[in-house]
């Protein structure tokens, strides 16, 4: 059987919706962020996966994009893991619930 | 044939500035200063360079001009606009005058200038309005016109203020531009109506006189005549407030307070002729709107003799010459509102000529009594200073229009132009069945030119005859200009003798008149009496006539009020004693009721205008702040409540707000979206 582009659709949903998943229910913070960075892969990979429907010449734009995500995404995670740092020290834990003292 | 390009004439001024403000702005540190004779070198070269090009292109231009486009300055479909620039018969003669009167001005600053503390910055500013001016005389468009329209005013700011030590000065400059601001909104206003009425292009003044002609051609006069005159009165109005006409002149006496070589180059030569080149450059604009052409004959007539009549009461004697450039303003203007608009501009050159002579020379007297302006303190300078008499007495022969001087010709011709070409009637009025208005404007003018030559007689006999009133310390200073001042002065009297022989009508001269005629013939020889629909001019006209006049007469009647006035002056005031000057040099009395009549006027509008800003405030702005205070404090309210729902928990929150965003997809989905 072919590789059908509603194939790709569906794998990178489920990969969203694991990453997503993973977020929410895991209390480690690390895990928190692999979610987070398996949610925008999965969106990657829905860029390239529409982008093989279109015409060879028509395809380059979906398949650049997800290179410039790759690149937001490695900032932003090291971002995101420096703040983790910062905050291990302050309170000494990676649990994501005992960061409650946000003020409303 | 290679030309010149035409952006080189306005690049040397800012060139002049830029190299000019860099030196002031980094030598204002050190006390001494940067060395005057470079910098004296360096503000006097670059416009000379412009009067250069100018003179070659003024030798070399074909009959319909030079255009030249720069590049595209505004292009949005309501409006576009190119920075490009035109070199025809009338920007011509503007921008031989203003850079060559402008040259030798700079050329006696120096002279009048030295030893300032701001000399450098002075002269950044005087290159400044070289190029302000050049681009107001030389644009293609409104919009550029009015670009240079603004810097001028801008320089005639900084340099009314340019003594700023004194709080009197700075005041005088911030009236300058804010009573030239309101005559800026009837500018801006009126291109916005132009606009409205021709669309995107019709800024460009070769585009505004196709779309005018088409206008007649097509018969479409009468469909958009309402929207025309407002268009008309609108640009009228920025001309009264550059020109310092009725009712937005009050400025110009009080811009006196600047330097004197400033009030020689921006308050009587060029930027106040502005108003005068305007109308002269929308001539065929104003030519189908004979109404508007009605109200500034009117203003300009009452402008001249009232300036005439402040004039005679003036002790200062920058005062004097003030007023009496607001007077020739006003003939200016009433030569325009007779459509003759060639005699205008004569009498704009010739004006520019005499005109700076004069305040050249007053201020090379200033100079030498050391900074007094008062006529009641001076006296008996011929003795003194007997080549500044000379140039002040040839210059007042020139505005009081004796024959054979440039005055002569230029007002002599727009009074005989008023009465050939103004074909204003008023009917059925209670003094005759019909009025001609020419009759009364020519009365008015030749009254005014009697006014004139006394005035004038009046400043040259305080200043120049019997004998010294002024203190004893002071006498004994009383020195000649430096050459470098008396140079400019000289050839400026020149100027001011012989300048009216470029249209000399009775000896068969029309030099000046001919090298405007591709401009201006158009709209001079429009005739609303016969191209109009009388229905729809408030005013009414009669054809006109060929109605022949023997020049002589007026040239005769034209001598015979310089005469006059010059006897009247030397009845009233050669053997009079004249007391000395206590305090301050402004009139007194009645003089000063008629005098600073306009302020009172002017004084009424800001009471009212400061009322509506005591309303503005208290009423309307306090409703605004309980209203916006409302709205804060139920915000204030709402989100205090809406704290609540909040649980502090991370993984929660990322939950929830997660299905709010599906809940967000899903009604879209579902309806359809927004659409």
């Amino acid at each position: 059987m072919e590789l059908q582009p509603i194939f790709i659709q569906i794998l990178a949903l489920a990969l969203f919706a694991i990453g997503i998943l993973v977020a929410i229910t895991r209390r480690n913070i690390i895990f928190v962020l692999m979610g987070v960075e398996l949610a925008l892969n999965a969106v990657n990979l829905s860029f390239v996966g529409f982008a093989k429907t279109l015409p060879a010449e028509l395809s380059v734009a979906g398949q650049i994009v997800p290179l410039f995500s790759i690149a937001i995404a490695a900032a932003e995670a090291c971002v995101g893991f420096a703040m983790v740092i910062l905050i291990f020290r302050n309170r000494e834990s990676i649990d994501a619930d005992s960061y409650s003292n946000m003020r409303g | 044939m290679t030309n010149i390009p035409l952006w080189l004439i306005p690049l040397f001024p800012l060139l002049g500035t830029i190299i000019l403000g860099a030196i002031a702005v980094t030598s204002s540190g050190n006390k001494k200063g940067a060395p005057e004779n470079l910098i004296g070198a360096l503000a006097v070269i670059l416009p000379a360079i412009s009067f250069a090009c100018v003179t070659v292109l003024a030798v070399n231009m074909p009959a319909s001009g030079f255009r030249e486009t720069i590049c595209n300055w505004i292009d949005i479909p309501l409006l576009k606009v190119n920075i490009g620039f035109q070199f025809d018969a009338l920007s011509r003669i503007m921008l031989l005058f203003v850079t060559g009167i402008g040259t030798l001005i700079t050329l006696y600053s120096i002279g009048y200038m030295h030893g300032d503390r701001g000399f450098t910055r002075f002269f950044a500013y005087i290159n400044l309005f070289l190029f302000s001016m050049i681009v107001l005389v030389l644009s293609d468009n409104l919009l550029l016109t009015f670009l240079g329209w603004e810097g001028v005013g801008l320089c005639s700011y900084l340099l009314i203020g340019f003594w700023n030590k004194d709080l009197k000065n700075c005041k005088a400059a911030n009236k300058a531009f804010i009573v030239n601001r309101v005559g800026d909104i009837g500018f801006l206003l009126g291109m916005l109506s132009l606009v409205t009425l021709g669309g995107a292009g019709v800024l460009n003044y070769d585009m505004l006189n196709h779309f005018i002609s088409m206008l007649i051609a097509g018969g479409h006069v009468e469909l958009i005549m309402p929207m025309l005159t407002i268009t008309c009165v609108l640009f009228f109005v920025g001309c009264t407030g550059k020109s310092a006409q009725i009712p937005l002149l009050t400025w110009l006496p009080d811009a006196m307070a600047g330097p004197t070589p400033v009030s020689a180059l921006i308050h009587a030569a060029t930027m106040v002729t502005s108003g005068v080149y305007l109308v002269a450059r929308l001539s065929n604009l104003f030519v189908i709107c004979p109404d508007v052409l009605n109200i500034i004959l009117v203003v300009g007539a009452l402008t001249a003799f009232w300036a005439a009549f402040a004039g005679l009461f003036q002790n200062d004697i920058k005062k004097v010459l003030a007023y009496s450039t607001i007077s020739q303003l006003g003939y200016m203007f009433m030569a325009a509102g007779a459509s003759a608009f060639d005699a205008s501009i004569f009498h704009v050159f010739t004006h520019a000529f005499f005109k700076a002579s004069l305040f050249l020379g007053a201020g090379a007297v200033i100079h030498a009594l050391g900074g007094e302006q008062d006529m009641r303190n001076m006296g008996g300078l011929i003795k003194k200073t007997p080549v500044t008499a000379c140039v002040m007495i040839f210059a007042f022969l020139a505005i009081i229009g004796f024959p054979g001087f440039a005055g002569f010709w230029s007002k002599d011709l727009i009074l005989e132009r008023i009465f050939t070409d103004c074909n204003w009637v008023i009917t059925g009025s209670w003094l005759a069945p019909v009025v001609p208005m020419n009759k009364i404007f020519y009365v008015v003018g030749l009254f005014t030119a009697v006014i004139t030559a006394v005035y004038m007689g009046r400043l040259i006999i305080m200043t120049f005859f019997g004998s010294y009133r002024g203190s004893k310390e002071n006498e004994a200073h009383i020195h000649e200009a430096p050459a470098v001042m008396l140079i400019p002065m000289i050839v400026l009297t020149f100027g001011s003798i012989f300048a009216g022989y470029l249209w000399a009508d009775y000896m068969g001269v029309r030099v000046f008149a001919d090298s405007l005629a591709p401009v201006l013939a158009a709209a001079q020889s429009f005739d609303p009496a016969r191209s109009l629909n009388p229905d729809i001019l408030l005013s009414e006209f009669i054809p006109r006539a060929a109605e022949h006049v023997n020049p002589i007469i007026f040239a005769a009647l034209g001598t015979l009020a310089a005469v006059v006035g010059m006897f009247i002056a030397w009845k009233g005031w050669m053997h009079a004693h004249i007391p000395a000057a206590k305090g301050s040099s402004a009139p007194e009395g009645y003089a000063a009721g008629w005098t600073f009549m306009w302020d009172y006027v002017h004084g009424f509008f800001v009471k009212v205008v400061n009322v509506a800003a005591w309303i503005c405030e208290k009423v309307v702005d306090a409703f605004l702040q309980a209203f916006q205070w409302t709205l804060g404090s139920i915000a204030t309210i709402l989100g205090d409540g809406a704290t609540v729902f909040q649980v502090r928990k991370v993984r929660l929150q990322l939950g929830l707000s997660i299905l709010g965003i599906v809940a967000l997809v899903v009604v879209v989905l579902l309806t359809g979206g927004l659409v």
